[in-house]
């Protein structure tokens, strides 16, 4: 496909500067159906963004239907003249060097077909039901390729193919009147670990969570492991160190630049160049060099991440942080891979007495704005002598996301990459719980 | 049993968005695709593609990944019940958004924008307004056929409000079924200015007390809960995979007297439609009446495996289609509002920031926006970010009161990671001793 000639049509119809983002992916997905694979697909879809500068401000429009391309860049220079000239725009970025970034692309995945996601999904389930209590309610498998390219009016041409491998399950163990369920997910840029792991983790965690007790409410240790962790902090913390919450007047950290806000010690970075990482790219998705941003340097909030259009506003240089979900959206400000710098130790084997909880129901009720959660926890242990003992069969935590930055006392080695997180377990002090309902 | 079936959409969406009083993004989407389902034996195959004009070809791979997959892993043949044949009526739009001005639009928005910011703690401001439009056609492989258009229009605005250091959101949004018509079904103004008031009420509300209390849920937060901890439970997708708290109980009382519950994507709201994804005229289910679990929603092969009526598998774009609810509502009781709240002391809870269920053990949590300590049936001082976590089956049993005042919230369920449009409704109810989540 020539894209310069769409460029050169917006040009030629009035833009004054227009973009291209064209993206193409292809998906093998396997799913069980009451306990084995019963469903496959095999998807390809590909598709443009385009966006222009007309009369002073952007204007967005997509389409997956080549027929209609050139109607797709004519509507978005009637979005951008319908809005009127923008004072902040500061104009499309140009051309600037990448780094070199590893283990985004693995040749294994993208040729990954059918049978080896079968096989794959199988031996999950077999490891999950390897005690014949356990039954697995939903698994899948997905292996997926895609690759972007981006161009410019000012010069902009760049591509990257990139593969993911996913997989997932969900159990559940029934005895008498005794219902136990987990679920446990990995996901990888290679094919570089053994996915059936998944199905022991999740089985192993669903038994050890059988005959729960219950606890009294009481403010105590609470470690939270890299699930319930990530949960908590990706609808508060990384929406409130996004430029355009905090130019929106809705980032509770917007006055705090340069001031203390975690513990000391704890240095929080989006590093967009991490080996292998899920959000790691040699270019953002508007063509910005990706890099290293410290965001919480020993305990002070440092920088906010930005696009161009928010690094435009304040006259600094974007962190390279534009992230679209797929092409019909047009960019903005989004995390890479957030990770934590802060002294590691066996956290569990360490604490005398606390509560351990693997994952949570309800991150997404967190309050963005304020930081104020209250959710149910699940698969979550009384923590006793350095040991999880007793499962707890439901409760309660309470608090606030942007509080518990500087009541962390301690962190596990047991990093994982969650979403835009790479974070291990977390131990946090002086927690409200409320005993459950059971 | 060979089958496959072909579901064709096109269609486009366009969005406005203003934030802090300037045109955020003024954008306009064309989507054209189709997807194909193909059953061999046990085993689905499936695919979706961008340019229909290669449909002929999808059908055939999509054949051969079942077939292939029903090779590798042969499974207990799959039936499927046949489609009833109703006659149905689609709804058809009034106003046809495409020929209102965009400048009309604009103004629009501006106008609730306005009414958002007439206070002066309130410091930042959002509002959307979004149509989409889809033509939808459906064809199988045992002759059944079916082709509608949808639109989709709605708006929906936020408040910031600051004072000091304590920053909190109101909200408020009007989405439904139908064109520019929809805006006569609602007032904007008067939505935004709620928003900006309950923005400010948020201010002065404190941290709710954790521990067990009745409580009562308005509409909007009912709707949630029904569609959460009961709604999910109820799909048979779930039940056959052995991870429902109500697998095996039709016909058994799982909840009080007082509570009947009913899906029913006939009704105009946010959750409509008039075929299913599967090519199946929508109709209304009673899920429990009086008490007593009287149905789980179906597809065609749950239907086929544990009885009901299909009809309820529905598909986000072009993925897969898995069973969801539609219109999902606690149907109205016999008491007023006022008799709800009549004595009692507790919490009463307003607005829903989302929930989330697992349906195995039958544990449910949802997020209020917004609450009020109450006592002897008056409403007092406010509290905010509350959220109940309970189990299913004891909160409807725990029913008590329920008004006659239904009402229905539009919203997105994101099961199996599809996103559908959805409808949750109830009236005032009061559910006593429930787990409420607190920090003070």
């Amino acid at each position: 496909m020539n894209f310069q000639r769409l460029i050169d049509l917006a040009l030629k119809e009035g833009a004054t500067e227009a973009e291209i983002y064209y993206s193409k992916g292809k998906v093998v997905n396997v799913e069980t159906q009451q306990g084995n694979v019963g469903f496959a697909e095999e998807s390809v879809s590909d598709g443009i963004g385009i966006r222009v500068i007309a009369g002073g401000a952007f204007g967005y429009s997509s389409s997956n239907d080549p027929s209609t391309y050139e109607k797709a860049v004519r509507t978005a220079i009637t979005c951008a003249r319908a809005r009127g000239k923008d004072p902040y725009l500061k104009g499309l970025p140009g051309p600037r060097p990448y780094k070199d970034v590893t283990g985004i692309y693995d040749k294994r995945i993208d040729e990954f077909e059918l049978g080896a996601c079968i096989d794959t999904m199988a031996a999950m389930v077999e490891k999950a039901k390897k005690d014949g209590n356990v039954s697995v309610t939903f698994g899948k498998f997905s292996s997926q390729s895609s690759s972007t390219t981006i161009i410019n009016s000012n010069g902009i041409e760049a591509r990257e193919k990139e593969t993911a491998a996913y997989g997932y399950i969900d159990v559940i163990i029934k005895e008498g009147d005794q219902v136990s369920t987990a679920y446990d997910y990995d996901v990888s840029r290679a094919l570089d670990r053994d996915f059936s792991g998944i199905g022991s983790r999740a089985a192993e965690l669903a038994k050890s969570s059988m005959n729960g007790v219950s606890i009294d409410s009481k403010n105590c240790d609470v470690l939270l492991g890299p699930q319930a962790f990530s949960d908590i902090m990706e609808g508060t913390l990384l929406f409130a160190i996004n430029a355009e919450s905090v130019q929106k007047g809705r980032s509770s950290l917007a006055d705090k630049l340069g001031k203390k806000i975690s513990v000391d010690g704890l240095t929080m970075i989006d590093d967009g160049l991490m080996p292998g990482g899920l959000g790691t790219a040699g270019f953002d998705d508007e063509g910005v060099p990706v890099g290293q941003t410290t965001i919480i340097d020993d305990g002070r909030l440092d920088s906010f991440i930005y696009d161009s259009y928010t690094a435009g506003k304040e006259n600094r240089e974007s962190t390279g942080n534009a992230i679209r979900g797929t092409y019909q959206l047009s960019p903005k400000v989004g995390p890479h891979n957030v990770r934590f710098e802060y002294p590691r130790s066996d956290v569990i084997g360490e604490t005398d007495r606390g509560i351990y909880v693997n994952s949570i129901i309800g991150a997404h009720t967190a309050n963005p704005i304020t930081g104020d959660f209250s959710v149910e926890c699940r698969n979550s242990f009384i923590v006793e002598n350095g040991e999880k003992s007793k499962p707890i069969k439901s409760l309660m935590i309470s608090g606030n996301a942007f509080e518990f930055l500087g009541k962390i006392n301690g962190m596990g080695k047991d990093d994982r990459m969650l979403g835009a997180f790479v974070v291990p377990t977390v131990r946090i002090k002086d927690v409200h719980v409320t005993r459950g309902s059971q | 049993m060979e089958f496959y079936d072909v579901r064709e959409l096109d269609g486009y969406t366009t969005s406005i968005v203003y934030d802090n009083g300037e045109v955020d993004e003024i954008s306009e989407h064309f989507m054209t695709g189709g997807a194909v389902r193909a059953l061999s034996g046990g085993s689905f195959g499936f695919t979706s593609i961008d340019d229909v004009k290669k449909m002929d070809a999808a059908i055939k791979d999509a054949v051969a990944i079942a077939r292939r997959l029903d090779k590798l892993n042969p499974r207990p043949a799959i039936e499927f019940v046949p489609i009833p044949k109703i006659k149905k009526t689609t709804y058809k739009v009034i106003k046809n958004p495409a020929d209102i001005s965009m400048s009309a639009k604009q103004d629009l928005v501006k106008a609730v924008e306005e009414a958002l910011k007439n206070n002066d703690l309130v410091k930042s401001t959002k509002v959307n307004y979004s149509e989409s439009y889809s033509h939808n056609l459906f064809r199988s492989s045992e002759g059944d056929e079916a082709e509608f258009d949808t639109y989709r229009t709605g708006f929906s605005c936020v408040a910031v409000a600051k004072d000091g250091n304590n920053m909190q959101m109101g909200r408020r949004s009007y989405y439904n079924v139908g064109g520019y018509e929809i805006f006569d079904q609602c007032d904007p103004i008067k939505l935004a200015i709620e928003a900006k008031e309950e923005a400010i009420a948020l201010l002065k509300a404190g941290p709710p007390p954790g521990g067990h209390f009745d409580v009562i849920l308005d509409q909007e937060l009912a709707g949630v809960f029904i569609h959460e901890a009961l709604g999910h439970a109820s799909e048979a997708d779930t039940v056959l995979e052995g991870d429902s708290c109500i697998e095996g109980m039709i016909g058994k009382k799982i909840g009080s007297d007082l509570v009947t519950v009913r899906d029913d994507p006939t009704l105009v709201r946010y959750g409509y439609y008039p075929y299913d994804s599967e090519g199946v005229p929508s109709q209304n289910t009673t899920i429990v009446e009086k008490g007593v679990l009287k149905a789980y929603l179906n597809s065609r092969e749950t239907a086929a495996k544990l009885g009901g009526h299909p009809g309820n598998a529905r598909a986000g774009g072009l993925m897969r289609p898995v069973v969801r609810m539609s219109n999902t509502f606690i149907d109205n009781g016999d008491m007023s509002r006022e008799e709800v709240f009549e004595g009692v002391d507790g919490i009463y809870l307003k607005g829903s920031r989302g929930g989330q269920v697992n349906t195995g053990e039958g544990i449910f949590q949802f997020n209020a926006v917004l609450g009020y300590i109450v006592k002897n049936g008056r409403i007092e001082k406010p509290i905010r970010d509350v959220s109940i976590s309970d189990s299913t089956l004891k909160t409807l049993n725990n029913i008590e009161r329920i008004a006659d005042d239904l009402k229905f919230s539009s919203g997105r369920c994101g099961k199996s990671g599809q996103g559908v449009p959805v409808a949750d409704g109830s009236p005032h109810v009061l559910v006593k001793n429930a787990v409420v989540g607190g920090s003070a």
